[in-house]
């Protein structure tokens, strides 16, 4: 069970890792500019 | 006892705007202004008997115009001349290739049929989808969305736009590509990213539509684009409107989390029951009310946003009429270049080399801005520059900088410009900064995209200082002619919600 759960969690992870070098490289920076404001938004939203 | 019901800091035209309409509701509203004349970014300035434009070039999307005027029960053409221009654009794509835009979306087409006949059913699509939209976008321009529940109403009065939404979240290159292969038609609708300072990689995924709203029609004013503020505040003024020029504002006066007035550059206090600032609003937060007098985290958030480009503008007289075809002319870079100039140089504090540019030349639309037979052309780098140049100045780089650009004028539009040439004038980052006191000279206020627009862009009505309303191109939709007139019609809607 718990070893399941483990290959599941990297099998995500290997997906993610695969997904993100399949972008283009414009969208991942797109990705990291609209990523990098996030801890800002709730700031943001109360100013 | 207050001076005013309302003091505006700033006669842009968010500060115009909303000071013309709270004049018209019965408050004894006065504006502040530094320079000499209203209208800040869309201003107009005399050089040795040539009217020059000083910022914006042309009007788009009238709908937030014709609604300030008719706030006030009055009309657009009873104070502003609008003129037509056609064709939208004259383009000179990076390739070589030369043609003209026209306004009509059919003949749009056929000219991209020509060009690039494999992009005609993406084109198709494209104008599909986007006339529709940007028609839903007008229609909502002058009302707020600024929080979770003003949008969700706006949704709600306009559910054909929930369709969209995807499109908030692309980038606008995302959409430009997903409707157009041919780079060149490519090139033609992503430059316009940096119409709101940002590179087409990086731009919000709506204004990817931008190309379209000006096939509703472009406009120039006559008189110059001052002729709007100018406008605005002639309406304003029947209704009382008080506007004071050369009159820096230094502090928003505070009693407790409370505006009470301003405090001006020469030690006036103007006390008001409200104080609308049309200034950036880093400076407003972070200047005139100062970090001390703020929670951390509004300093946070205000410190989290970035300015929106320094561009350097280059003005020329010339005595005879330049080799023009249209009121704007363009010269493209690829999508691949028009991001580079962002990542490789702008980011890096490089200033890049003249490669794309974009020429308007008023005079076409009316002659009257130069003397007789004469003409004035403005000559905008086609990106942004950075403010603070590695190892450089603007003062010190100014001359070899207005060399380089009348060189590229001359190789690449007007061979013959130097038998012609009367006048040069040259904004570059700082001098903007200086004249329109906006930070590191930045043309459209703060940066824009998903995530500081609309509700995650400063609240119109200050949610940290009581009393404070902001207008202008740091707020709603940001920069741009109809835009922040619209944010002074949604200010002054604020107020009057407040204030009744
Ligand atoms: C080079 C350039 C090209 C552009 N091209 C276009 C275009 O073609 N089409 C388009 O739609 N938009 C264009 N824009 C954008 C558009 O012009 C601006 O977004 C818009 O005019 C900004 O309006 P605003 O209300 O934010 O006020 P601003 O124009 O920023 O005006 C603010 C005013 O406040 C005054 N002020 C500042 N500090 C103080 C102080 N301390 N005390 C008193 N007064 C103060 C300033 O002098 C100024 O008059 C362009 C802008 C630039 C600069």
């Amino acid at each position: 069970m718990k070893k399941s759960r483990k290959l599941m969690a990297l099998a995500a992870l290997a997906g993610s890792v695969a997904l993100w070098f399949s972008l283009s490289e414009s969208t991942r920076r797109y990705i990291v500019h609209l990523g990098k404001q996030v801890p800002y938004l709730p700031y943001r939203y109360f100013i | 006892m207050v001076d005013y019901d309302v003091v505006v800091i700033g006669a842009g035209l968010g500060g115009v705007t909303s000071g013309a309409i709270l004049a018209k509701n019965g408050f004894k509203t006065l504006i502040l202004e530094q320079a000499e004349v209203v209208g800040g970014c869309c201003s107009t300035f005399d050089y040795q008997g040539y009217k020059f434009d000083t910022g914006a070039s042309i009007v788009m999307i009238t709908q937030p115009l014709e609604e300030a005027f008719r706030r006030m029960g009055k009309e657009v053409r009873d104070y502003v001349e609008l003129v037509p221009c056609e064709p939208i654009y004259s383009v000179h794509a990076y390739d070589g290739t030369k043609f003209t835009i026209p306004t009509d979306i059919d003949d749009a087409t056929e000219v991209i049929s020509r060009i690039a006949p494999e992009d005609v059913e993406g084109w198709k699509r494209y104008t599909r989808i986007g006339l529709d939209m940007v028609g839903q976008l007008e229609q909502m321009m002058t009302t707020p969305m600024n929080t979770l529940s003003e949008t969700a109403r706006l949704e709600l009065s306009h559910p054909g736009m929930m369709k969209y939404f995807p499109y908030f979240l692309r980038s606008h290159q995302g959409v430009t590509v997903q409707f157009l292969k041919n780079p060149v038609i490519q090139s033609t609708v992503a430059f316009q990213s940096y119409y709101a300072g940002a590179p087409p990689e990086l731009g919000l995924g709506t204004l990817g539509f931008i190309a379209l709203c000006e096939h509703l029609g472009i406009y120039y004013p006559r008189g110059g684009m001052i002729a709007i503020p100018e406008g605005l505040r002639r309406a304003g003024e029947e209704f009382g409107l008080e506007v004071r020029f050369n009159q820096k504002v230094e502090k928003i006066l505070l009693e407790g989390n409370m505006a009470r007035g301003v405090l001006l550059e020469d030690g006036t206090e103007i006390l008001s029951r409200i104080v609308v600032a049309n200034v950036n609003a880093k400076v407003t937060y972070l200047k005139m009310i100062g970090p001390d007098n703020l929670p951390r985290w509004a300093v946070k958030a205000i410190d989290s946003y970035e300015v929106a480009m320094p561009c350097p503008m280059i003005y020329l007289g010339l005595d005879t009429s330049p080799p023009l075809d249209a009121h704007h002319t363009i010269k493209t870079g690829d999508l691949e270049q028009s991001n580079r100039v962002w990542n490789d140089y702008y980011k890096k504090g490089i200033r890049p080399p003249m490669g794309g540019w974009l020429i308007s030349w008023p005079t076409e639309s009316d002659p009257s801005l130069a003397p007789e037979g004469h003409h004035v052309v403005n000559f905008v780098w086609g990106g942004p520059a950075p403010y603070g140049l590695l190892g450089d100045n603007w003062d010190r780089l100014k001359p070899a900088f207005t060399e380089e650009a009348l060189k590229v004028f001359e190789s690449e539009v007007m061979p013959d410009l130097h038998d012609h040439l009367k006048v040069v004038e040259v904004s570059t980052p700082l001098d903007f900064e200086r004249r329109l006191l906006t930070p590191q000279g930045a043309i459209y206020g703060l940066f824009l995209d998903f995530f500081s627009s609309a509700m995650f862009r400063p609240h119109p009505r200050s949610r940290v200082v009581k009393n404070l309303y902001l207008a202008g191109a740091s707020v709603g939709l940001g920069g741009g002619v109809p835009t922040t007139i619209a944010s002074g019609v949604i200010t002054s809607d604020y107020v009057l919600k407040d204030l009744g």
